[in-house]
């Protein structure tokens, strides 16, 4: 089609057109920019980069609702940088240098499931039959377990892990130290909210979570932690604290007496294997 | 009275934007994975889309075309109407994400950052094409006004809200089952979404 053959006309229409459309783009642009202006928000330079620092997995593993949340925690002073366990060392160096704070050295953590109620300790409620998944069992009534913040055994938290660190023993899941590396995948995906994170070097942990009253937990389970208090009373360096029923361990302060161990009364807080882990690293080396 | 009534109920279920008229089906497939997110995407969607049609619709009638005192047409701009919308939607979006963020920071957190995601939506496109068009079936012998467009457009996007949270609900709930791995994860949502589409046929007929 030749453009010559249109007449006159559509030619002054089609420049008319193309006024209409340069003049209400020039005054949405300027509306645009004044709205801009006069609701402009001020975003504090220091967050945007430690946001380009950070490792952007938006995994919430610090408790925050993703990265950009972190940041602004940290840029105000409230958040703990070693929150983070995605981010490099490096990356890290270099926040800590933006917020003009000193890089502690950090330990690696491992993941422990905070229970011991297996199949022979934590009697079921009903029997249950549904998917075998946590989180479907969790549903009904809160789970099967006589104790409502019981491990349920379906093994959620092992088809997450990434490592193949879990293994689930008798209804009750168990965390390999060696093979764990702190990705919180497990943390999130369990419905009882009962793995948590502690320091590999911990030479104990509290294994229970129920935050009943002893005799509630006696009539639900043999081994949960009844809330005696002996552990906090008799830790040597009092780094045992009671919080709503269930002992607390501030590990900065645990040298490893294990008083806290041979005090309990139903042996629920647990001696790791920490001493065995560095032997086998000496033994690797060693090979 | 019977108009107000005519015309929520076809926004809301006879004539449901997503269900029925198959708009906005981007946001329905992807943003349905939760019900938390699914309602904020369609609050969001319901204030464009009235805010929307609330400009656009006087822009159509009164400004793209003007008449002399006899009556007879001195320009006429509305075949200009699709461009021109995509125009007014998208910095009308643009205008409201940064004012919501300066007024109020938690309403930003919860809905805002879906409003970059409907600049263009279709669903937010075609109530402002719409409600443009021949409304009259719904409007059950009413005329045609700013007032009855933004009531439809309100509507749409509630109706549009609606399907979303059952749609996150089912998907949530299907989570816990156990699936073929051939069908786990989106194929069970399009068959999800299929089904609920064929249960909003059961509205087609109504009338008043």
């Amino acid at each position: 089609m030749n453009l010559l053959e249109f007449g006159v006309q559509t030619w002054v229409t089609v420049g008319i057109v193309a006024g209409i459309f340069a003049g209400s783009a020039l005054l949405i642009g300027a509306l645009i920019i004044i709205v801009s202006k006069v609701f402009k928000v001020d975003v504090d330079e220091k967050v945007t980069k430690i946001l380009e620092n950070l490792a952007g997995a938006n995994c919430g593993g610090c408790g925050c609702s993703g990265c950009s949340g972190f940041a602004s925690k940290l840029a105000s002073g409230e958040g703990n940088l070693s929150d983070c366990h995605v981010t490099s060392p490096e990356k890290k160096a270099e926040i800590a240098a933006l917020l003009g704070i000193e890089l502690k050295d950090e330990e690696r953590t491992v993941a422990v499931v905070k229970c011991h109620g297996g199949e022979e300790n934590c009697a079921e409620k009903f029997e249950y039959k549904g998917n075998p998944t946590c989180a479907s069992c969790a549903t009904l009534l809160g789970g099967n377990k006589m104790c409502s913040y019981a491990c349920l055994g379906c093994g959620d938290c092992k088809a997450v892990c990434p490592e193949n660190a879990v293994e689930i023993n008798g209804k009750l899941s168990e965390v390999d130290p060696d093979k764990c590396i702190s990705c919180g995948s497990c943390i999130s995906a369990c419905p009882k909210n009962i793995i948590e994170r502690i320091p590999a070097s911990a030479p104990v942990y509290v294994a229970c979570s129920s935050k009943c009253r002893g005799k509630e937990v006696t009539s639900a389970c043999k081994v949960g932690c009844i809330a005696c208090g002996l552990c906090a009373k008799n830790c040597p360096q009092n780094a045992i604290t009671m919080r709503d029923n269930l002992p607390v361990i501030d590990y900065t302060k645990c040298t490893g007496c294990l008083t806290c161990v041979a005090k309990c009364p139903r042996k629920i807080i647990i001696k790791r294997d920490v001493a065995s882990a560095q032997d086998k690293e000496v033994a690797a080396q060693a090979e | 009275m019977g108009t107000v009534i005519s015309i929520i109920l076809a926004a809301v279920l006879t004539n449901n934007f997503i269900t029925v008229k198959t708009y906005g089906i981007c946001p329905f497939l992807g943003v349905s994975k939760k019900t938390q997110s699914a309602v904020g995407m369609g609050i969001a969607v319901t204030i464009v889309m009235a805010l929307a049609v609330l400009i656009t619709y006087p822009v159509y009638e009164y400004i793209m075309v003007a008449f002399d005192a006899n009556g007879n047409e001195i320009y006429n701009f509305q075949f200009l109407e699709i461009i021109f919308f995509i125009f007014i939607i998208a910095s009308l979006v643009q205008m409201l994400e940064k004012i919501i963020q300066k007024i109020s920071p938690s309403l930003y957190n919860t809905m805002g950052i879906y409003l970059p995601l409907i600049t263009t939506n279709c669903a937010v496109l075609g109530v402002t094409e719409l409600v443009i068009g021949d409304m009259s079936q719904f409007l059950n012998g009413a005329t045609m006004n700013l007032g009855w467009a933004v009531l439809y457009a309100l509507f749409a996007g509630l109706g549009f809200t609606l399907v979303m949270i059952i749609m996150s609900g089912m998907r949530e709930r299907l989570n816990y089952y156990k699936t073929p791995k051939a069908l786990a994860g989106f194929p069970t949502a399009m068959i999800t979404a299929s089904f609920i589409c064929m249960a909003f046929m059961v509205f087609t007929y109504i009338t008043i």
